[in-house]
C-alpha cells in the first residue's frame, strides 16, 4: 500500500464517484424528460437516489481489487452518462 | 491493495472516520441542539420569553413593518463585491415573506430586493429581515443573536464557512463518509445482533470503548443513516447543481411553464397595482383547509411581486400535525384577493421527498419524539467520540514504544471536538448573559467568545495531552470536564441573576423553554462531574502496569481486525 496508490484510490472514490453521480443524475433527468416526466419530479427522484448511488460507488472504489477498473468505471461511466444526457437533451425539444 | 473485502471496509472505516469524524461531531452535536433551537433562542433572548403566537394580522400589523424593512448592510456589501461597483440608487422590492412555527413566540419577516446592475446575474438580489413581537408589532433589537436557530442550527450544516459554500461541502463529504462508515461498520462486525446488548463498562478502557461504539452505532443505525442521507438530499441543489448548469434551459423552461399553467406570474408586469386585504385571503385559505378536513394555522405567508399587477399571495399551512413541512398552499391574486390556485396534492415522488425533509427538520408537534431526536443525535456523538478513543487506545502503547506522537495528536483533536465543543457551546451562553445589553454588535461578540473559547480548548488539549505519547490518559479530558461543569452551572446562575427566571419560578410557571434549558445545563454539569471523577480514577490506574496479557489476547478475538 504505497502512498500514491492510496491517494489515487481516495481520489477515485471521491472525484470518480462524483463524476459517476453527476452522470447518473443528468442522464436520469434527461431520460425522465424524454418519457414525459415532470422536470421537478425527475430531478427530485434522481436526487433521492443520487447519494445512495454515491455511497455504493464510494464503497466499491475501496472494495474492488483493480484500481484501473475503479477509475474506468467511475470516471469513464460518469463521462459516458453525462455525454449521453447531453445528446438526449439536444434531441428533445424544450 | 487490500487482501479482503472486510479489510478494505475496515481501512475505509478507520481512516475516513478519523479524518471526517471531527466534522461529524460538529454536525451531530449542533444538529442535536438544533432540535431545540427555538427554546435556546428563548433562553438567549429574554425579551422573547412568552408563549408561541399565531401569525398576526397582515393588514394591521405586518404590512407597515414589511414596508419599513431595508436590505442588510452585509448583504449590500457582498452584492457590491459581486457587481464590482456601486449598486443602483433604488433597489426594487421583489417579495415579502413571514414564517412561524408552533414553537415561535416571535415572528421572522423577510424582504427581497432586486439588484439590477449585475451583468453576470440578472437574478441578483439582496435580503432584509426583522424579528417582531407579534402581540404588539414591536420590532426587536436587530443584533440579538438567536443562538439556537441563528447560530447552532446553521453551524451544523454550514460550519459558518460561507465562502463558496465551503462549509456545506465539507459537511456533505462528512455525511457521505457517515453513510460509508455505517455500511463498513456493519461489514466489519459480523456479530451485529449481539452488539445491541453488549456493554461491559467494567472491562478495561479499550474493550468498553469498543462496546459503546458498537452499541450506539447499531442501536441508532436507522437514525444515523436517515439523517446523513436526508441531510444530503436537502442540500442536493448545492451538491449537484444541475438545474443551474447543464440543465439550466430545461429547469427555467419548466419553471416558466409551471408558473403559466398555474396562473402564477413568473415575472412582474411593470404596472403598479394596489393590494387587497391579505387577512381576507388568510380566512379563505383557512376555510379551504377546514373544508379538506385539515384545519390549521398559517405557517408561511409570501407576497410575490409586491405592488405589481402580477403580484400574488401564497399562504401555506403550518405542518405541526404531520411530518412533511409547510404545504397545502393557496395562491391569491394580490390586487383582487381572487383565488388563483389551490395547490394540488404533491406527486408521489414529491411526497417521499417532503417526508424525508420533514423527518430531518421536524416541525411537527411531538415533544417525546423531539427528545428522541436529541438522544439519537447524542448517540451519534458518543459513537464518533468512542471511535476516536478506540483509535487512540488501540495504538498509543505501540506509538509510545516507537516514539511517535500520532496518538497524542488524535487524542488532542478528540478532546477539542468532544469536551472542547461543549465548552464553546457553554461559553457562548455565558457570554450571552454577561455581555452588556447595549453593546454594539453584541451578537458578533457572542460568536467571538464561542470561537475563541474553542480555540483555547484546542490549545489546552494539545498542551495537556502529552502523557498520551507515553501510553497514558490525557489529563485534558478531566480538566475540561471540570470546566464544563463550572460553565454549565454558571450559565444557569447567570440566567437567574440577569433575568430573575430561576428554575423554581420557570418550573412553577411551566415555562419549559427556559426551565428545560436550565435543567439540561444542570444535567450536563452532573455528567461532566461524574466523568471527571471517573477519569481521575482511570488516570491513576493507567499509571499502573497494563492489563494482564491473557485478558488482552482474549479481547483481541472479538475486536475488529487490526488495520
Amino acid at each position: 500500500m504505497n502512498a500514491a496508490r492510496i491517494a489515487s484510490r481516495v481520489a477515485a472514490s471521491l472525484l470518480g464517484g462524483y463524476a459517476f453521480v453527476w452522470g447518473f443524475v443528468t442522464l436520469g433527468i434527461a431520460l425522465g424528460l424524454a418519457v414525459g416526466m415532470d422536470y421537478d419530479d425527475a430531478r427530485t427522484l434522481c436526487n433521492l437516489l443520487a447519494f445512495l448511488v454515491f455511497l455504493s460507488c464510494f464503497c466499491w472504489a475501496f472494495a474492488h481489487a483493480s484500481l484501473a477498473r475503479v477509475w474506468g468505471v467511475l470516471a469513464g461511466g460518469g463521462l459516458l452518462m453525462t455525454g449521453a444526457a447531453w445528446w438526449l437533451l439536444g434531441t428533445t425539444a424544450l | 491493495m487490500f487482501s479482503s473485502f472486510r479489510l478494505s471496509m475496515a481501512w475505509l472505516h478507520t481512516w475516513f472516520g478519523l479524518v471526517l469524524g471531527y466534522v461529524l461531531m460538529v454536525a451531530f452535536f449542533f444538529g442535536a441542539l438544533s432540535v431545540f433551537d427555538r427554546e435556546i433562542d428563548r433562553w438567549a433572548i429574554p425579551e422573547s420569553r412568552f408563549e408561541p403566537q399565531p401569525m398576526p394580522s397582515f393588514d394591521k400589523v405586518l404590512k407597515p413593518i414589511f414596508q419599513s424593512i431595508t436590505p442588510e448592510d452585509e448583504e449590500l456589501e457582498a452584492a457590491r463585491e459581486r457587481v464590482g461597483g456601486p449598486l443602483p440608487e433604488k433597489l426594487p422590492l421583489m417579495n415579502w415573506s413571514a414564517y412561524t412555527t408552533h414553537r415561535d413566540p416571535v415572528l421572522s419577516m423577510y424582504a427581497e430586493f432586486a439588484v439590477t446592475n449585475n451583468p453576470n446575474d440578472p437574478d441578483e438580489h439582496v435580503h432584509g429581515h426583522v424579528t417582531i413581537d407579534p402581540r404588539s408589532g414591536e420590532v426587536l433589537p436587530h443584533d440579538r443573536l438567536k443562538i439556537g436557530s441563528g447560530f447552532f442550527y446553521p453551524l451544523h450544516f454550514s460550519l459558518h464557512l460561507e465562502w463558496q459554500s465551503l462549509g456545506y461541502w465539507i459537511v456533505g463529504l462528512a455525511a457521505l463518509v457517515m453513510l460509508a462508515a455505517l455500511v463498513s461498520g456493519v461489514v466489519m462486525h459480523r456479530k451485529i445482533f449481539r452488539e445491541f446488548f453488549t456493554f461491559r463498562p467494567a472491562k478495561h478502557i479499550r474493550r468498553s470503548t469498543l462496546d459503546l461504539h458498537n452499541l450506539t452505532g447499531v442501536l441508532a443505525l436507522p437514525f444515523h443513516f436517515i439523517f446523513a442521507l436526508s441531510g444530503l438530499t436537502i442540500f442536493a441543489g448545492i451538491y449537484l447543481p444541475v438545474s443551474e448548469t447543464m440543465l439550466k434551459p430545461q429547469a427555467q423552461a419548466h419553471a416558466m411553464e409551471e408558473a403559466r399553467a398555474k396562473g402564477l406570474a413568473f415575472k412582474p408586469s411593470g404596472t403598479p397595482a394596489p393590494m387587497a386585504s391579505v387577512d381576507a385571503m388568510v380566512l379563505e385559505a383557512k376555510r379551504r383547509w377546514a373544508a379538506r378536513d385539515m384545519p390549521g394555522e398559517v405557517g408561511f405567508l409570501q407576497v410575490h411581486h409586491v405592488g405589481d399587477a402580477n403580484g400574488y399571495v401564497s399562504i401555506y399551512r403550518a405542518g405541526s400535525d404531520r411530518v412533511a413541512l409547510v404545504g397545502q398552499a393557496v395562491h391569491f391574486e394580490a390586487s383582487s384577493g381572487r383565488v388563483i390556485l389551490e395547490e394540488p396534492p404533491p406527486t408521489p415522488v414529491a411526497s417521499i421527498n417532503n417526508f424525508l425533509t420533514g423527518l430531518h427538520l421536524q416541525h411537527f408537534r411531538h415533544w417525546l419524539l423531539r427528545w428522541f431526536y436529541v438522544l439519537g443525535g447524542l448517540m451519534g456523538c458518543v459513537c464518533i467520540a468512542t471511535g476516536f478513543l478506540f483509535f487512540v487506545e488501540k495504538r498509543k502503547a505501540q506509538h509510545s514504544r516507537q516514539g511517535s506522537n500520532a496518538s497524542r495528536w488524535v487524542d488532542a483533536l478528540a478532546v477539542t471536538t468532544v469536551t472542547g465543543m461543549v465548552l464553546a457551546a457553554l461559553a457562548i451562553l455565558v457570554a450571552n448573559r454577561l455581555l452588556p445589553v447595549d453593546l454594539p454588535h453584541r451578537g458578533d461578540w457572542e460568536q467571538r467568545f464561542f470561537w475563541g473559547s474553542w480555540m483555547l480548548a484546542c490549545g489546552h488539549a494539545v498542551w495537556r495531552s502529552a502523557p498520551v505519547a507515553r501510553g497514558r490518559l490525557a489529563p485534558a479530558w478531566r480538566e475540561q470536564c471540570w470546566l464544563i461543569a463550572a460553565l454549565a452551572v454558571a450559565a444557569v446562575a447567570l440566567n437567574w441573576a440577569t433575568t430573575g427566571d430561576h428554575l423554581l419560578s420557570t418550573l412553577a410557571r411551566g415555562y419549559w423553554p427556559v426551565a428545560g434549558m436550565d435543567l439540561s445545563l444542570l444535567v450536563c454539569a452532573g455528567l461532566a462531574v461524574a466523568a471527571a471523577l471517573r477519569l481521575r480514577r482511570a488516570e491513576r490506574g493507567s499509571a499502573a502496569p497494563a492489563a494482564a496479557p491473557e485478558a488482552a489476547a482474549r479481547d483481541k478475538l472479538v475486536e475488529a481486525p487490526r488495520v
